[in-house]
């Protein structure tokens, strides 16, 4: 068949069909994940037959009625466009630049954001501990059952004793599971305290506040057994960590609502989306420290019977973290 | 919501109520993405979420087959936290390393695009996979275990998912929390697919149509004889029961131009390529012109006008 047989829109195809069929292979072979590999004739090539073939869809659309081929070419000019403007971010680097800089960064410019967190978490202990110093049934109160793990103030003392420095066979065994709930629900709470700040800051507030009213009230019954200070090691050792990680995480829920609560000049969607790079990065690093949480209280808990080295491990760590928080990026670039 | 009265506004409201993001790149022309629907997010979910646990059970059931012995309450136990931590940096990994889809949104054909048009940011994926927890695991376990509610929880759950649904049903690009926050929306990933031209095959000389007679129909007339066409080819025989379809299609199409000559029933496929070529030619050169034509009602509004 001759070319003059062909309406216009057929042999307007005919003439540049070539190209497409061009462009759809370089961007296959971009889209799996090579668009590093494409040599810079390659490249060259992708950028000039993207051009080339976003205008014949636009001719395409003013001239063609063929739904098929207006259907191909918005489907490949689409992935063509994903292909030049919006490819594969390079990963390499991403960690040592979170850990090196822009992690530490974001911690030290959401102070405000960790201290609230700080402060909340601080009330709650201490409204804890004065309450329950003054009637021990307000323990029932701040413990949710299934955390007490059959600590509570009907227990006796040899008990209490036993769950600290796992000598027992008894009640408190199976600790594993137990340790693997309350550090799930530990990893809950700060998912919430993030998460949940968006909404004014007070869900943040309240998760804090109640898990300081549990650690409150929890060290208040050893205390009156005289196991303060054992009871300090026992938490020492995982909770530094946990502890400040939830407290990170509440104070990234922080920053989101002080961001919906006092947006400046943006618009309160637009502060919420800045205020949310810090806040992503507060996650990730009460997420790390979670991790690491879990780690130390699975195993170091029960290897490291001793309560001096207990709290050495414990606030060792502690200080580790506020070195990485406080230490690196401080130089421009 | 208007009424269509003609089958050709009933498709140009249904293609109105699918969801386009217009994205503009340097070159001028407008491209668009089609947002994907709730549902179809959903079965991509509901794909991660089978592919995760599966991995986690298989990392379990490799250790417990290790030399050292575990007992039922450890492996428990080393589950519970594997899924815990294969979930969020699963998520974030598959959609940084595949440029945002993970397994479930391949098998479905979605991929996540940034609402700036520009590549994904690591912050992006990290951001909307953590509201992910938020979002879709916590509600849904907790679902999982409504029994044990009591009922002031459920409220507070039902209202919790009235609130996640309501968000992204009340925006434009079906963005959930997590993708505002991210600046991210899902799209269906465009099929690429080229089909032959229709109007370069078959001969012409056996029907001709003059002008009179291609003044009738419309641009949706011709796409859908167009799907019509495609689903039988010039070169493949006619399949039984489209065969009474197409004769039928021919009828009609000679009744409403005016087409006097006898067209035998085994050339109706024939007819209607010919119409077809002849139709889309007519169409084409008017809309060169200035002249669009979207369907057989296009004179009604040089009418009333």
């Amino acid at each position: 068949m001759t070319d003059v047989a062909h309406i216009r829109s057929a042999r307007f195809r005919e003439q540049r069909e070539a190209d497409w069929l061009a462009l759809e292979k370089l961007v296959a072979r971009a889209e799996r994940g090579a668009a590093a590999k494409l040599s810079f004739e390659e490249s060259r090539e992708l950028a000039r037959l993207y051009r080339s073939t976003t205008t014949s869809l636009s001719v395409a659309r003013d001239i063609s009625l063929d739904k098929a081929l207006l259907a191909y070419l918005e489907a490949l000019v689409a992935r063509a466009y994903i292909a030049v403007y919006a490819p594969q971010e390079t990963l390499s680097g991403v960690v040592s630049r979170f850990f090196l800089r822009s992690g530490p960064r974001a911690m030290r410019r959401s102070w405000i954001g960790i201290m609230m967190g700080f402060v909340a978490m601080a009330l709650g202990v201490v409204i804890a501990y004065a309450l329950f110093m003054q009637d021990q049934s307000w323990y029932y109160t701040f413990m949710p059952l299934e955390m007490a793990g059959g600590r509570h103030p009907g227990a006796s003392t040899e008990t209490l004793r036993d769950a600290i420095f796992d000598t027992g066979e008894g009640a408190l065994a199976g600790l594993g599971i137990f340790a693997a709930f309350l550090f799930s629900n530990n990893t809950r709470v700060a998912l919430f305290a993030f998460s949940l700040g968006v909404f004014a800051c007070v869900p943040s507030f309240l998760l804090t506040l109640f898990n300081g009213l549990v650690l409150g009230a929890f060290y208040g019954l050893h205390e009156s057994r005289d196991l303060g200070y054992e009871v300090f090691g026992w938490l020492s050792i995982h909770g530094v960590t946990e502890l400040s990680a939830i407290i990170i995480a509440a104070g990234g829920g922080f920053m989101l609502g002080l961001a919906v609560l006092f947006p400046g000049h943006v618009s309160r969607k637009d502060a919420l989306r800045i205020a949310s790079k810090d806040a992503v990065k507060l996650a990730v690093i009460s997420a790390i420290m979670l991790f690491v949480a879990g780690l130390l209280e699975g195993f170091g808990r029960q290897i490291v019977q001793d309560t001096e080295m207990r709290i050495m491990i414990g606030w060792g760590i502690g200080a580790l973290w506020l070195a990485w928080f406080l230490l690196p990026g401080w130089g421009r670039r | 919501m208007a009424r269509a009265s003609t089958p050709a506004e009933a498709a140009r409201l249904a293609e109105k109520r699918q969801r386009f993001a217009v994205l503009t790149p340097p070159e001028g022309v407008p491209i668009r993405f089609e947002v994907a629907t709730l549902m179809g997010r959903a079965g991509a979910q509901i794909a991660d979420i089978m592919l995760t646990f599966l991995g986690a059970l298989a990392i379990v059931i490799v250790i417990a087959l290790l030399p050292f012995n575990m007992g039922g309450d450890a492996a428990i136990t080393l589950l519970f936290l594997l899924s815990l931590f294969i979930r969020a940096p699963y998520y974030i990994l598959t959609e940084l390393l595949w440029n945002g889809q993970t397994l479930g949104k391949r098998m479905t054909g979605l991929r996540v695009l940034a609402a700036d048009g520009r590549g994904l940011t690591t912050h992006g994926v990290v951001a909307r996979n953590i509201l992910k927890e938020v979002e879709v695991f916590i509600p849904g376990t907790m679902i999982l275990a409504s029994q044990s509610l009591g009922l002031v929880w459920t409220l507070v759950l039902i209202a919790w998912i009235a609130i996640l649904l309501i968000v992204p049903l009340t925006n434009r690009k079906r963005q959930r929390i997590g993708d505002i926050l991210a600046n991210t929306y899902v799209v269906r990933q465009p099929k690429i697919l080229l089909l032959p031209d229709l109007s370069t095959t078959g001969a012409d000389e056996e029907f001709v149509f003059s002008a009179d007679q291609l003044e009738h129909y419309g641009r949706f007339e011709l796409q859908t004889l167009e799907t019509l066409l495609r689903a039988n080819p010039l070169d493949q025989a006619v399949k039984k029961d489209m065969q009474k379809t197409l004769v039928e299609v021919m009828r009609q199409i000679c009744r409403k131009i005016g087409y006097d000559e006898p067209v035998a029933d085994d050339r109706a496929l024939a007819f209607l390529h010919a119409f077809y070529k002849a139709q889309r030619a007519f169409l084409e050169q008017k809309q060169l012109f200035g002249d669009v034509r979207d369907d057989k009602h296009h004179r009604r509004d040089e009418d009333s006008g």
